[in-house]
Formats: C-alpha cells, sequence, structure tokens
C-alpha cells in the first residue's frame, strides 16, 4: 500500500508551500544581486568530496583531471562551500525552532531500514555523480538556471522528473506503511 | 547598477565567503519551513501524494525569473554580472535522468539533504556520503565523461523556441498557476496533504504572479530586450546612457513582425554598444560611404552569402537599403540558403532617420519627454563622427588623432602611405613579396623573431634582438608603423607584440591584409625601397605582458585567470595533437582566433567589434579580469591578444607565448586530456 503518514494535522506546522516559494525565490533574487551568481549546493559538495579525497590519495587527486586544480590550494575555500555551511545552519534553527529536529531513519513504516538505508545511500550517489556531469543540481542548474530561462537547465529539470517518475514504482516499498 | 560580486571578480574574496554562509543560511531556512527536511514529503512528488516540491520549486522560480526581468528592465542588474551557466546538451540531459533516479531512491537531493541532516534524519547523512562518493567516482570517471561535455554555450530557452523573453515569461508563468490548481486538486482527491485548493493563499499568490507577467509586456519595452543580451552593456558606454530606459513610448510601438527589425529597436540596441546584430546596408559602395548607419558594414547583393557565412545562424543579420525591396529579396534568398536569422529593418534607411533621427522640434506628432529624451541620444550616437577602434581609424583622415595602436582600413593607408613616417612592414614571405606589394613597404620575414630560447622553439626573440632588426629597417621611434600581413592576420599581429616587446606602441595593423589592399585596385610595386639604417633605441622592460608557465600554473590553480587557448577545436579536445601530449591547460576556454577572422575568397579581416564583444563578454567576466591566451607556439594567440586588448580594450591580457608546446612537454604539468592520440 502506498500511503503517506505525514497526517494534514503535522503538515500544518509547514509555511504555506506558496509563501515558501515566494521567499525561495526572493532569496535567489538576493543571490543574484549581492553574489552575481544563484544558489547552489553540489558545488559544496563536491568540494568536500575533493578534500577527502586529497586527505586519503593527495598525489593521485592532485594529478587528476576534474579535482586536481582545486587541490593546489584548499578546496573548501570556495563559495558554495560557505553556502552549504549556511544551508545546514539556516535549516539547523528553523528546525530547532519548530522542534522538528529527531534522529531518525525516515521510512515507511513497514519497510525495512536496511532497505531505506541502502536506497539513501545509492541515491546519494547517483546525485553526487549527476550533479558533477550536469554541473548543479536541484539548486544551482533547476532552480537559479530555470530562473535565468537557461535552456540547459531547464531541460535538466524536465530530466529529473523523467528520471524520478521512471524510478520510483521501484523502489516504492520503502515508503510502505 | 548593481555590482556583483562575480562581475567584480570577487568569489573567491572572503567576504563573499561571508555573504554567501548569509545567503545560505537564508536558503537553509526557507527549505526547513517548507517542510524539506523530511525525505518522505520530498519523495511524496514522485508518487502524487504530496505535491510541495513542485509547489515550492515552481513558485520560488516564477518569482525569481519575475523579479530579475523588473530588475533588468529598471536598469538596476544587468545579466552580464550574473554567471550563466552554459548549455551542455548531452551532460544535462543524462545528468538530469540519472539525477532523478538518485533523487527518487534517495529520497533527498544535495540541499534538501543538507536540510534532513540539520534535522537528525539519518538518512540525510547516508544520502551526503552517497553524494561525497558519487563526486569523487566523477572525478575518476571524468576522463570518459568528455564525450558528453560539449559545450554550446550560454543558451536561453526562448532564443532556442524563437520567441520573445516575454512572452515566454509570461507563458511559464501562466503555466506555473496552472500547475498549481492542478495539484491541489489532484491532493484534495486523493486526501494527502494540506488542501490549498481555491484557498486565499493560492489565489493571491496566483494573481500577483500573473499581474506582474502581463506587467512584464509594459516595462519590457518590447519583445526580447529586456533579457535577451541587450542589456549587456559597454563599459565604453557612458553609464548614463546605460541607466537610461528603452525609450519608453517610440519603443512602446516597437511590434514584433516575424522577419523584420523595427528601426527603434535597432537604434536602442546599437546605441548600448554591444550586440549581436550584424547590420548589413546592401546599398552600393558609393551611397554606403556618403551616408549609412553607424555600426553598418556595406555588403554588395551578389557576395551577401559567402560573407555572411560565419554569421549563419548566430545572433542576427539586419539588411536593409533605402526602401526594402532589396533587403526583402536578399531575405529570402539568405532564408533559401538555410539563413534563419536574417531580418530586415521596416521602412530602411529612410525609416531610420524619419523614425529615429529627425529631430523632435521637426515632428508633426508631439513626443513625450522620455521620447525626446531618446531621440536627442539617438541622434548623439548615429550623428556623431566614430568611437576610438576600426571604425574610427577608417574615418580619420587626420594622421595626429589616430588611435595608436590600433585597426586601420586600406582607405586611410592609400591616402597616407607616401607620408615620411609612416613605414609598412610586409609580413608575407618572399615570391609574394617581390612580385607586388605597398610601395615603399619593407619586408620582414617572421622567422627572424622567433627562435629557441631555454629549450623552446618558436619563442619570440628577445628586446634588443628585435630591436637590431627594426635598426636595419631604419625605423625611428616617432614613426607609425603599419602592419601589413597576407592572409594570415596572426602574422601581423606578432609582429605587433614584437613591437610592444620593444615599446613601440605607434602601430596600426592593416584590416584585411594585402589581400584587400589587392582587391580594391589600390597601387603596388615590385620595387625595394631604399633603407638607411637607424639607432633603434628599445624599451627593455616594455613586455608586461608575456608570462611563462610558472605564471599560468599558478594562474590555473587558482582560477584567477580566464585562460583561453585559441587553437583549433580539435587539439583543445584533444582528438588531434602535434605535441607531447594531447589536450589542454585544465580550466581553459576554448576559442579558436579563426573565430575572430570574417574570411572571404580575397582576404581575411577582422569580425565587427561589436560581434567580438558580445562573443567574448560571454568568456571574461569584466575588462579588468586577468586573461591568458595561448595556442601551441604563441603566434596563433598572438591575434586573440591583438583583438582582446587593442580592439576590445581588456586591460590584463597576458601571453603565454612558450604555449601547448612547452604545457604538453612538461610532465608535471597537469592536462585535460582526450583518449590518446
Amino acid at each position: 500500500m502506498l500511503v503517506m503518514s505525514t497526517t494534514p494535522e503535522t503538515l500544518k506546522k509547514y509555511m504555506n508551500p506558496y509563501l515558501a516559494g515566494f521567499l525561495l525565490g526572493l532569496t535567489l533574487l538576493a543571490s543574484f544581486l549581492i553574489l552575481g551568481a544563484g544558489l547552489g549546493a553540489s558545488g559544496g559538495i563536491a568540494r568536500i568530496a575533493a578534500f577527502t579525497e586529497c586527505v586519503f590519495v593527495p598525489d593521485h587527486t592532485r594529478a587528476s583531471e576534474y579535482f586536481g586544480p582545486w587541490c593546489a590550494h584548499n578546496p573548501l575555500r570556495y563559495y558554495l562551500v560557505f553556502m552549504l555551511i549556511g544551508t545546514f545552519l539556516g535549516s539547523l534553527a528553523s528546525a530547532l525552532f519548530a522542534n522538528r529536529v529527531s534522529f531518525k531513519l525516515e521510512r515507511g513504516t513497514k519497510a525495512p531500514a536496511g532497505l531505506r538505508a541502502a536506497l539513501a545511500l545509492i541515491g546519494g550517489l547517483l546525485v553526487g555523480f549527476a550533479s558533477r556531469l550536469a554541473a548543479g543540481c536541484t539548486s544551482g542548474q533547476a532552480l537559479t538556471g530555470g530562473a535565468l530561462l537557461l535552456t540547459g537547465s531547464l531541460i535538466f529539470l524536465v530530466c529529473i522528473f523523467a528520471g524520478g517518475y521512471a524510478a520510483a514504482w521501484f523502489v516504492r516499498r520503502q515508503w510502505d506503511d | 547598477m548593481i555590482e556583483t560580486l562575480y562581475h567584480q571578480g570577487a568569489l573567491t574574496t572572503g567576504a563573499a565567503m561571508g555573504l554567501s554562509l548569509l545567503v545560505g543560511v537564508a536558503f537553509g531556512f526557507v527549505l526547513e519551513r517548507a517542510g524539506f527536511g523530511s525525505s518522505r514529503r520530498l519523495a511524496g512528488i514522485f508518487y502524487f501524494r504530496d505535491m510541495a516540491v513542485a509547489k515550492v520549486m515552481f513558485s520560488g522560480l516564477v518569482t525569481a525569473m519575475l523579479g530579475l526581468a523588473y530588475l533588468v528592465a529598471f536598469g538596476w542588474i544587468s545579466l552580464e554580472r550574473i554567471y550563466l551557466m552554459p548549455t551542455v546538451y548531452a551532460a544535462q540531459i543524462i545528468g538530469g535522468l540519472i539525477f532523478g533516479v538518485g533523487f527518487a531512491l534517495s529520497g533527498w537531493c544535495p540541499g534538501t539533504a543538507a536540510v534532513g541532516f540539520a534535522s537528525g534524519k539519518l538518512d540525510a547523512l547516508l544520502c551526503l556520503c552517497g553524494a561525497v562518493v558519487g563526486s569523487i567516482l566523477f572525478n575518476e570517471l571524468y576522463p570518459a565523461m568528455r564525450p558528453l561535455q560539449v559545450e554550446s554555450g550560454v543558451q536561453f530557452i526562448y532564443a532556442n523556441l524563437g520567441v520573445s523573453q516575454t512572452t515566454f515569461a509570461f507563458l511559464l508563468t501562466v503555466a506555473a498557476v496552472i500547475v498549481f490548481w492542478a495539484v491541489e486538486y489532484l491532493e484534495r482527491r486523493r486526501k494527502t496533504g494540506t488542501d490549498y485548493f481555491n484557498s486565499p493563499s493560492l489565489k493571491g499568490f496566483g494573481t500577483l504572479l500573473l499581474v506582474f507577467a502581463v506587467g512584464l509586456f509594459i516595462v519590457g519595452g518590447g519583445p526580447g530586450v529586456a533579457f535577451d543580451g541587450s542589456t549587456r552593456e559597454a563599459e565604453s558606454v557612458a553609464p548614463a546612457t546605460i541607466a537610461q530606459q528603452p525609450g519608453g513610448d517610440l519603443l512602446a510601438q516597437v511590434e514584433s513582425g516575424q522577419d523584420h527589425v523595427e528601426p527603434e529597436e535597432l537604434a536602442d540596441r546599437l546605441t548600448r554598444g554591444v550586440s549581436d546584430w550584424l547590420v548589413v546596408d546592401v546599398r552600393p559602395p558609393a551611397e554606403f560611404n556618403a551616408l549609412h548607419i553607424r555600426g553598418a558594414v556595406n555588403i554588395p547583393l551578389s557576395n551577401l552569402e559567402a560573407d555572411l557565412q560565419p554569421y549563419k545562424n548566430r545572433g542576427r543579420i539586419v539588411l536593409y537599403s533605402n526602401g526594402m525591396t532589396h533587403p526583402a529579396q536578399a531575405r529570402d534568398y539568405l532564408h533559401s540558403r538555410g539563413f534563419q536569422n536574417a531580418y530586415i529593418l521596416t521602412d530602411g534607411l529612410t525609416g531610420f532617420i524619419e523614425r529615429c533621427l529627425k529631430p523632435a522640434s521637426l515632428r508633426s506628432a508631439p513626443l513625450g519627454p522620455e521620447a525626446a529624451a531618446t531621440v536627442t541620444r539617438w541622434r548623439e550616437y548615429f550623428l556623431s563622427p566614430g568611437t576610438p577602434g576600426s571604425q574610427a581609424a577608417a574615418e580619420q583622415d587626420d594622421f595626429a588623432e589616430l588611435t595608436l595602436p590600433g585597426l586601420t582600413a586600406t582607405d586611410w593607408l592609400a591616402e597616407n602611405y607616401h607620408l615620411g613616417n609612416v613605414r609598412i612592414i610586409d609580413l608575407r614571405s618572399n615570391p609574394e613579396y617581390t612580385s607586388g606589394h605597398i610601395p615603399g613597404s619593407l619586408r620582414l620575414d617572421l622567422e627572424s623573431l622567433r627562435g629557441v630560447i631555454g629549450g623552446v622553439p618558436s619563442m619570440l626573440m628577445p628586446a634588443s634582438m628585435i630591436g637590431e632588426h627594426l635598426s636595419l629597417m631604419g625605423l625611428h621611434p616617432a614613426d607609425v608603423v603599419v602592419l601589413v600581413s597576407g592572409d594570415k592576420l596572426q602574422d601581423a599581429t606578432i609582429m605587433a607584440i614584437a613591437l610592444e616587446r620593444v615599446g613601440h606602441n605607434r602601430y596600426l595593423i592593416l584590416d584585411g591584409g594585402f589581400g584587400k589592399w589587392l582587391a580594391e585596385g589600390l597601387p603596388t610595386d615590385t620595387a625595394l625601397p631604399s633603407v638607411a639604417a637607424s639607432e633603434f633605441s628599445v624599451d627593455r622592460f616594455a613586455d608586461h605582458f608575456t608570462v611563462d608557465y610558472q605564471t599560468v600554473l599558478q594562474h590555473m590553480e587558482r582560477r584567477s585567470a580566464v585562460i583561453i587557448d585559441v587553437r583549433p577545436a580539435e587539439y583543445y579536445s584533444g582528438t588531434k595533437s602535434d605535441e607531447a601530449r594531447a589536450g589542454h591547460i585544465p580550466g581553459a576556454l576554448s576559442r579558436p582566433y579563426t573565430e575572430d577572422v570574417l574570411a572571404s575568397d580575397k582576404y581575411n579581416a577582422f569580425k565587427r567589434i561589436d560581434g567580438l564583444r558580445q562573443a567574448y563578454s560571454q568568456l571574461i567576466p569584466s575588462r579588468d579580469a586577468t586573461v591568458i591566451v595561448h595556442c601551441r607556439t604563441g603566434h596563433q594567440a598572438s591575434q586573440t591578444f591583438f583583438v582582446l586588448k587593442q580592439l576590445l580594450g581588456y586591460r590584463n591580457v597576458l601571453w603565454y607565448d612558450a604555449g601547448w608546446t612547452e604545457w604538453a612537454a612538461r610532465p608535471e604539468l597537469p592536462i585535460r586530456a582526450a583518449a590518446a592520440p
């Protein structure tokens, strides 16, 4: 059975999605005006990845084509790393105010924890890989590039939904209640 | 106009880190408020259960899109100051599909996973770890991904679809509002999520978006004006001009004829200084010389297809004559030859003068103050003598007021070649020179300027040796040196670099080279000029622009310079190679030097400044950005160096003379390589 357990009562605590979207749009505008670049999350993760790889295999990483130039100096000194830290801090503040911080593995009540954990990890791996391939994620390409009406970003956005809907049925068990 | 950190090249500063952190805080706060700290809620969209992702994302996208369009229309910001991601079709299609699968599996995307992690979700942490591993995997597989990474440059969806930015923004807004209602209806039917169907908030927000989208047609000033690059103002345009609105009443009359360009729209674009529009005057040369629209090029109808080949389906070609019959025929002909970007100027030159340049006081219908100001501005621009640069050089007949260094046209040289302090250096090789050259010109063999230095071949000689050659040619520091090439413009530009190395900046390059001189039937001579050797004193410290590989490496690592590889694209990609290793310097951009040249069967000339400026503004963030140009041996790169520094006014252009020959042969230097040659 595919029934989501998020009840209207819990949802009520969330902000009106249109107001949230409006505020998200204003945040993106502010980013355009101040930084001259849009929002981004996967760029920060990639920098952390470069840093991590450089800790374990420094010579190999420095010689690599993609991460190599980042590793000549501290790869973490990059604006998107700081934006990612900000994202963490901002959402932590919001979650604390709303009393929504809870340590758990989110899944359907009847779904095996192992399945959910494995899918989260594999999904993350695909997301990380694809973000580098497309030079951005939902934030950096789909939202930012979409607002700029860039062709590639909008194609990326459409393809995200195509890929998501194609895969969703196969992994529905993780949300079983 | 708001100055962004990106445009200032300041995204790497400490201040940028702090401001990015603050933007991130707002971003994270909004995402968490929206409930994006829950993978279940996020994944809901893929099961049509909880459509929050669609609602928040599309309202955010449309809000930012409309907000930006208004800010651009009001002159607060221009898209030039914002980083625009290039379109890479294959990578973005495949990347999008893989990303979608990953999103459905994990229930997170990178930004929301950070939110989930902050909310204590273990699955978010797993997703983030996966994303780190996935990024590392990408780095390891990067060489195999190269075939997907074929960039198509910055592409705007509305331009690809052939509609105006305003129309597209309006349609997208309407679509978003319809989607909002559809997903609310869906959620109500399924009794999932909160019920906003017909809620005041949805009605209010939807109405607001639509009102602003409709309002764009009023402030946007006409099709495509607000958003499609027309606002990328040149820094040479006075700030007052930039801040001004497109001419209110007049531009409001501009309508979207499918193959027409209205005079007001053309005037507005040309006065803004930067445009990817090529304005072509198809009248006979005599009429063109008597009067033409500033910035236009004269191409006879018979040469149209050949001469316009480089502009085929790139930017816009605007054809005009006195009336409309000839341009319309020309347009139809070009269209039949596959040109999708040929337009005609409504009412031709006559209409342009009548509608744009007629003083407000002579008009039968009164103009509003704003429109009158616009007409005054246009008159100032179109009726004034040329700007510094090639057109100016061509129009100047006063020797003392030449822009040096710069380009010169054949007609200026035809009038002045006989003068004692105009010294012409012919860089063609020998049978060509002896069988006919511009009277009085001196031949110089390029190979006498270059040789092996420090083990690296084809290096430009040191200043003292260049000075010896100039002395043997009898040159003096007060001379204006005119450089004449054959069909390789880079022969003239490498000599230009040699002159700059010795501190002699009084030089001009003959646009079109000897080929154009010959094609125009100007006088030639086979006699050798008489030369009395001089003592040419060189400035040994004039060369601040030649850099070695250590400097390039440093800039590459810090990403503190735009590195432009001007070799043909197949050498950049590494599919072809004449050197130790194939590929390019990591982070270097490809802009083959041939892209800057307008080739015809008779001669090669530089492309129009406007087109070049537009092209390079896509690659280089600002006039003050550090730019390094290189090719294999420094020869081709000298041409791009000249274009950037002397024609376009980039202030910080560096020349990596040793180029790929050296870089490829030093195994310790990193490269981005294709499959082994």
